[in-house]
């Protein structure tokens, strides 16, 4: 590896973005990826950092109204690795970040196109070998090439980590929303095209993708002993249906049912 | 933890009750006996591994769930409820369905009892030769359950470099289930409890390409594997079918959990010693935050006030007392009474909460947009016809003050039983 | 003596006056140059000056009185005085008429000292508490040496040694009034305002709004394109010479009077915005320098004497320096709800909310720093063509139950019903339904668009978003031309203004009206009947977009008197309704105040004594309804027209126009 953590405290923080072209979820349209611009906005944050933007995709317009959706926060250019459609953008990646070696890579959590798996930053890691850590909500510090960072838990919780550099690590929608794309800087802003052959991803070619199908709810149920208690209970469940009402109850059976239903969601902890 | 040692007035009395069915256990503990399991300071059992059962006949440690090895106790403290399931004991595997729980709070998840659900169909697909579901424990658990939620075999790693954050570690300890036990799929759910997270790390570790975000698999004799799966893609919003790969992320609800059976949960230990592994991941710990002031929109329950809170104190109290998020309404914000961050609805924050408790809340249409996506509604309104009451999964009409303070005696009650239970176990 | 000295001072401050002219000519052209006809404007300034100026500055009796007497004193009176005293053409005609005119002066002058003896708040104080007593050495002296002339005083009195000290105290005030009305007009003195407002006048960026003398004009609200293929042209205004040079000469003819405050709904609520501040600041900008001598009411909540700037620095601070290092904060101009009042009373017919627009052009587009819930609305619009972030697949889910025949399957119809974002909204479907069922009783031959319509682009435009607001508008503009339509009719002020004075520009040119305008013709032509109101008190708040911005003060109230209603008006009604807060993108923006507009507004309403107040705005509606406490009810008129329709009497089936019972047209009346 190039780097020499002892150092980097001397040199200017080197940060890469990795960003993707998202997709909004009602229209369709082509724009900055959530997560990404998230991702994107943490780097804008650390001051001084150098931010890099990095792009492997096809290159089409799509790509195009995307790309300058993060070049409307402010950023001068986007670094776009000219890919096949039906490439895996893996290995154009790795090897992009290899030779420009960054302490940090941030990316979005998963993809708003595609797969969407969420399996690019490890697999960069592991290829790389680098650190990666996942669902960042804020990086506190970065001293002597160790980066304090907090990492989102459910319920608004954070937990407190120090990750060695270089890392790569993901964001997502617990991190600080992106700033406001502006119209005037994304015209001005740079696509640096350049090429890297493109290894197509055979396996994706076999699936069969579709438009999200609901899913169906899962019934409550109800394991009783007795046929009478089953009965009750899907009874019960029928009639509840529009919302319960209660009316001239005291506050105490009122504060019960309330407390019920509480308990039954498990929000009381 | 504190090392405060507290006197425990019950406690003493049950060790000095010895009719009483935890005196064995009260007594033991209170007088530091080598104990194979005691209950932790926040009721999670912790356990003592070395101190647990025998070594089996073909070299790998068995432990005896009777009860009989754990200082003479009595063989149930609780009467079991009466139970209908049966008794599923697989001896000789055809192949192993791994699975690594959340086990958040050292409890099975809802959505880890799916996950085995799902092991289960796949482990008993082919009746005349089952496969064994496995499940890789880390650190402290609850007991039982386990077998209930149809565990045949559990990898228990409860050593301290597994507590807290610890991925790499703990893919140490996977790669090495791997090397010596080679189960036909891995399962891992989908979470942001770490599952997630340690699911992709095994899965690029093991050189394997993963299905993501899966919540269906069925049977496809098409596939090497012999299923398929559906998965969304696309951050939700298309689903990709394919055929099942070795290691699945799936979602909650993936299947239904176990309900008819009962399974050994026997444990295994590993042979080979585990490496130690040079983590370049520190856990420092997790953030104290104050329940009342987590972001609105990833808060999981708000109790949010209106126009028609009178009494300010009570509700702040109520919102302690409950472990709640505060919410406002555009008035109670413009009254001074709320921060801004706090007003939920069109010019605020919207918010999907699991549970939206609005107080002295009318229902206006921008206030009602911000809480679109919240799962159950509860209004407290004097006003039957407002619209927040329409909109209410549970409307209780009646003065707010009253509600409130009703409502904080009664979880306060709860909380006291809680506690009672606690330390009665 | 004093025929020597006399003619020194008024050639001395005739010259320094066209020095100052020079300077400041100057510093209006540092502005970006603009499209203006000299000529022509200079042509027609007596006429917008006596006429449309007049025409505003008429609806204060008193003051326009005054300013007769003053100012036209004032003019004569320099304009002799250089011929008598300067020229020295002492012929008794002039002399006396010189006497006439300065007298008049001075009366006008007393009125302009007796309104400043307590001046109400909106009046600047500072430099403007002494002009009367300029206006009044000015003309006193003028008078006086002038008696000479027309033999009134005996020619000696002021030579020989006695009068010495008259001479002295004499040239005193003659050069004090020539300092304050020739040097002063030109070097910054209350009377630039004179120099200022007529070439601004003349050179107006709007001409459109100044009669002619056939008639019409009137009107131009529109905002006006930004070039957004020129990549070169800034996006909107940074600094003050990013204005053009005309923009910049306007700002110069402010007369403080204050009148724009008094209208303003911001600054009434308390929010941190006040008109006069804000042209003010664009003086100062234009010149550099600190608003410390800014003598009149102050933007709420922000003390006088910390901002500044210069013609070439950033108007608003970049968020790298700390607050209030720079002319004018962003919340100011986020503040405004482009209710245009400002703009309907400046006599000096200053556009306040052009400005306004062109500096949130370049906090959106250049630094992306729309406040609150701005970025996001842009951003819904940008991926769903609508404010909410709505499916637009869903656009008229509300009318599943209504079939609504459509554009696409019908291609030509009589009337384009555009429904506007309120189509995603809960509370103005129950509009839209009503007026869908008014136009079905009518019988109007109409469609809509559907799926196909988009935002007008209103709320992005106002916001500072040309290029959403264009991409939109092109769009609905490609969609319109597909289908032939006689009118387009809408219950929403803001698409009626922007589809009907907006999209003209980008090549978009329909025949719109507001519903209620459309309505009172259905009536007129007997299309409609309506039973007898049976309800409570009615007061009507006029919607800025269809009232100020369209003029269309009558139609509504048409409707209702048809409805037999007779109104209670608020006070502040018709062309000085006040605003409900709603318009702008302000409740997108959000600037905290001290109170809410729309509640001001319900106060009016409470004290107009109604228990309903009619509105034709879904933006109003939704306002004034999310007021609390308050006893008044809100609807829309298309509710109030489909509640009272009834089926036509069969004899009265077509065609019976009520036009000849109620008011004979001109051509009825001659034929
Ligand atoms: C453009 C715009 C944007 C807006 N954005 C928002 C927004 O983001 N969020 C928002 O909240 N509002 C918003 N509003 C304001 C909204 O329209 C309502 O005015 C506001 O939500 C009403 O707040 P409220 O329900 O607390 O008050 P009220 O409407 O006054 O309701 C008070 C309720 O309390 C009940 N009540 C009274 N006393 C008691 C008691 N003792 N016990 C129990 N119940 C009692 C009453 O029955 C009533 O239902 C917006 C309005 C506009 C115009
Ligand atoms: S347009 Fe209305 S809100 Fe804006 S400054 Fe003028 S009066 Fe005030
Ligand atoms: S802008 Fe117009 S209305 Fe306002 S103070 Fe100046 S002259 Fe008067």
């Amino acid at each position: 590896m190039p780097h020499n953590v002892n150092t980097l405290n001397d040199a200017e923080l080197s940060v890469a973005v990795l960003v993707s072209v998202g997709r909004h979820p009602l229209t369709g349209r082509a724009r900055r990826a959530d997560h990404d611009a998230r991702a994107v906005e943490m780097a804008l944050s650390l001051g001084d950092a150098s931010v890099q933007l990095m792009h492997a995709g096809d290159g089409g317009e799509a790509c195009g109204d995307a790309m300058r959706g993060y070049l409307g926060m402010g950023i001068s250019r986007v670094k776009r690795i000219n890919q096949d459609p039906d490439a895996d953008v893996v290995p154009a990646l790795a090897n992009i970040l290899r030779f420009a070696a960054p302490q940090l890579v941030l990316t979005g959590t998963r993809a708003e196109t595609g797969e969407g798996s969420g399996l690019v930053p490890y697999l960069l890691a592991e290829t790389l070998g680098w650190t990666v850590v996942s669902g960042l909500a804020e990086i506190e510090s970065i001293e002597q090439g160790v980066a304090t960072v907090l990492q989102a838990l459910p319920r608004g919780k954070r937990r407190r980590l120090k990750v060695r550099l270089p890392a790569i690590a993901t964001v997502d929608s617990s991190a600080p929303a992106a700033r406001q794309s502006a119209f005037g800087p994304a015209r001005r802003g740079e696509l640096a095209d350049c090429a890297c052959a493109s290894v197509t991803d055979e396996l994706q070619t076999q699936w069969r993708v579709q438009p999200a199908r609901k899913r169906p709810k899962r019934l409550k149920i109800v394991k009783s002993a007795s046929a009478r208690d089953r009965f009750k209970a899907a009874a019960a469940k029928a009639d509840s249906g529009g919302g319960q009402l209660l009316n001239d109850v005291t506050p105490e059976q009122g504060a019960e049912a309330i407390f019920t239903l509480l308990k039954e969601e498990g929000v009381l902890r | 933890m504190s090392e405060t040692i507290r006197r425990d007035p019950r406690r003493e009395w049950i060790a000095r009750n010895r009719l009483h069915p935890e005196h064995a256990s009260v007594l033991l503990e209170m007088g530091n006996a080598a104990l194979s399991e005691w209950p932790g300071p926040n009721g999670v059992v912790r356990k003592n591994p070395r101190a647990v059962g025998f070594i089996g006949p073909n070299g790998i440690k068995r432990i005896d769930r009777s009860g009989l090895q754990q200082g003479g106790q009595a063989a149930a403290t609780t009467a079991a409820p009466q139970d209908s399931r049966r008794t599923v004991t697989i001896e000789d595997p055809a192949f192993l369905v791994a699975v690594v729980p959340d086990m958040t709070g050292g409890r099975l998840s809802g959505h880890d009892k799916d996950l085995l659900g799902l092991a289960r169909q796949m482990a008993d697909a082919d009746g005349e030769h089952p496969g064994a579901v496995v499940a890789i424990v880390f650190g402290e658990h609850k007991a039982a359950a386990l077998g209930d939620a149809g565990i045949d075999r559990v990898v228990h790693l409860d050593d301290e470099v597994y507590t807290g954050f610890a991925p790499e570690a703990r893919l140490a300890a996977l790669s090495a289930v791997e090397r010596e036990m080679a189960p036909r799929f891995w399962l891992v759910p989908d979470s942001q409890l770490g599952g997630g997270e340690q699911g992709r790390r095994l899965a690029v570790r093991l050189g394997e390409r993963p299905a993501t975000q899966v919540w269906h698999v069925e049977a496809d004799e098409h596939s090497a594997t012999g299923w398929r799966c559906t998965a969304r893609g696309a951050a939700g919003t298309s689903d990709i079918t394919r055929h099942l790969p070795r290691v699945v992320l799936a979602l909650a609800e993936c299947a239904e959990p176990v309900s008819e059976t009962r399974h050994a949960a026997q444990p295994v230990e590993l042979n080979q010693p585990l490496p130690d592994v040079l983590g370049r991941i520190e856990d420092m710990g997790e953030v104290p935050v104050d329940p009342a002031s987590v972001s609105l929109a990833e808060a999981e329950f708000i109790l949010s006030a209106g126009n028609g809170v009178k009494d300010w104190e009570g509700y702040h109290h109520a919102a302690q007392v409950l472990g709640a998020a505060k919410g406002a309404s555009r008035v109670a914000v413009d009254d001074g009474f709320m921060a801004r961050d706090r007003q939920v609805g069109a010019s605020g924050t919207w918010v999907s909460a699991r549970v939206y408790v609005a107080v002295g809340i009318s229902g206006a249409i921008q206030h009602l947009q911000g809480i679109q996506t919240c799962e159950k509604v509860v209004a407290i309104n004097l006003d039957e016809r407002c619209d927040m009451v329409k909109r209410a999964d549970l409307a209780v009409i009646g003065d707010a003050g009253d509600i409130l303070a009703a409502l904080v005696a009664r979880v306060e009650r709860y909380r006291e039983q809680q506690q009672e239970n606690r330390d009665a176990a | 003596m004093l025929n020597t000295i006399l003619p020194i001072l008024i050639f001395t401050a005739l010259a320094l006056a066209v020095i100052g002219a020079l300077r400041r000519i100057r510093l209006w052209r540092q502005g970006r140059p603009a499209p203006v006809n000299l000529f022509k404007g200079l042509a027609a300034l007596p006429r917008r000056y006596l006429v449309d100026l007049h025409h505003v500055v008429a609806r204060d009796k008193m003051i326009s009185n005054t300013h007769v007497a003053t100012a036209g004193g004032f003019v004569a009176a320099a304009v002799l005085m250089i011929l008598v005293h300067g020229l020295g053409i002492a012929s008794p005609l002039l002399g006396g008429l010189l006497l006439l005119a300065s007298a008049s002066m001075f009366v006008g002058s007393l009125f302009v000292a007796r309104r400043r003896i307590n001046p109400p708040a909106r009046l600047s104080k500072g430099p403007w508490m002494r002009l009367p007593k300029s206006l009044m050495a000015f003309s006193v002296s003028v008078f006086l040496i002038t008696l000479p002339t027309v033999g009134l005083l005996p020619e000696g009195l002021l030579e020989g040694s006695t009068s010495w000290f008259l001479v002295v105290v004499l040239v005193g005030l003659v050069a004090w009034g020539l300092g304050e009305m020739f040097f002063g007009m030109t070097w910054g003195g209350p009377m630039k305002h004179a120099f200022a407002g007529a070439l601004h006048l003349a050179f107006h960026r709007r001409p459109e709004r100044f009669s002619t003398k056939k008639g019409g004009g009137g009107r131009s609200t529109g905002l006006k394109a930004l070039n957004l293929e020129d990549e070169t042209a800034p996006l909107g205004v940074e600094k003050p010479a990013d204005f053009t040079w005309n923009q910049l000469l306007g700002f110069d003819a402010c007369v403080q009077c204050g009148r724009c405050e008094a209208a303003c709904p911001a600054l009434a609520a308390g929010q941190p915005l006040n008109p006069k501040k804000l042209i003010q600041d664009m003086v100062v900008g234009m010149a550099g320098g600190s608003d410390a001598n800014y003598a009149g009411t102050p933007y709420p909540g922000k003390p006088v004497g910390e901002h500044h700037g210069t013609p070439h620095g950033p108007i608003v601070a970049p968020a790298a320096l700390p607050e209030g290092a720079s002319l004018v904060d962003a919340e100011t101009l986020w503040s405004c709800t482009t209710c245009r009042a400002c703009v309907e009373e400046c006599p000096m017919m200053i556009e306040h909310v052009d400005a306004i627009v062109d500096m949130r052009r370049h906090l959106t587009l250049e630094r992306g720093k729309t406040p609150n819930k701005g970025a996001e609305v842009l951003d819904n619009l940008i991926a769903t063509d609508n404010l909410g972030g709505f499916d637009p697949g869903s656009r008229l889910n509300w009318a599943a139950d209504l079939n609504l025949p459509r554009m696409a399957d019908l291609q030509q119809v009589d009337v384009l019903l555009w429904l506007g974002d309120g189509s995603f909204d809960m509370r103005n479907q129950r509009t839209l339904r009503a007026l869908v069922k008014v136009l079905r009783a009518a019988e109007v031959d109409f469609a809509v668009l559907g799926d196909e319509e988009r935002d007008s682009g209103d709320v992005a435009r106002r916001l500072g978003d040309e290029a959403t607001f264009q991409s939109l508008a092109k769009r609905n503009i490609a969609t319109l031309s597909k289908y032939r339509f006689q009118q387009i009719v809408t219950c929403d002020p803001h698409s009626f203004h922007v589809l009907g004075n907006e999209y003209g520009e980008l090549g978009g040119v329909y025949e719109v009206r507001h519903h209620s305008t459309f309505i009172a013709e259905l009536y007129d032509a007997g299309r409609l009947t309506f039973s007898p109101w049976k309800g409570g008190s009615v007061t009507y708040h006029d919607p800025c977009y269809l009232g100020r911005y369209n003029g269309e003060f009558e139609a509504p109230r048409n409707v209702l008197k048809a409805l037999g209603i007779e109104l209670k008006e608020m006070e502040r009604s018709g062309s000085r309704s006040r605003c409900c807060g709603g318009g702008g993108g302000a409740p997108i923006t959000d600037i905290p105040g001290k109170q809410r507009i729309p509640d001001m507004r319900m106060n009016d309403v409470k004290e107009s004594g109604a228990e309903l107040v009619a509105v034709g705005c879904p933006q109003c509606t939704a306002m004034l309804e999310g007021v609390v406490d308050t006893s008044a009810e809100v609807r829309d008129i298309a509710e109030l027209v489909a509640d009272a329709l009834v089926e036509r009497p069969a004899g009265e089936a077509s065609g019976a126009s009520r036009q000849p019972a109620a008011t004979p047209t001109a051509e009825e009346v001659i034929v």
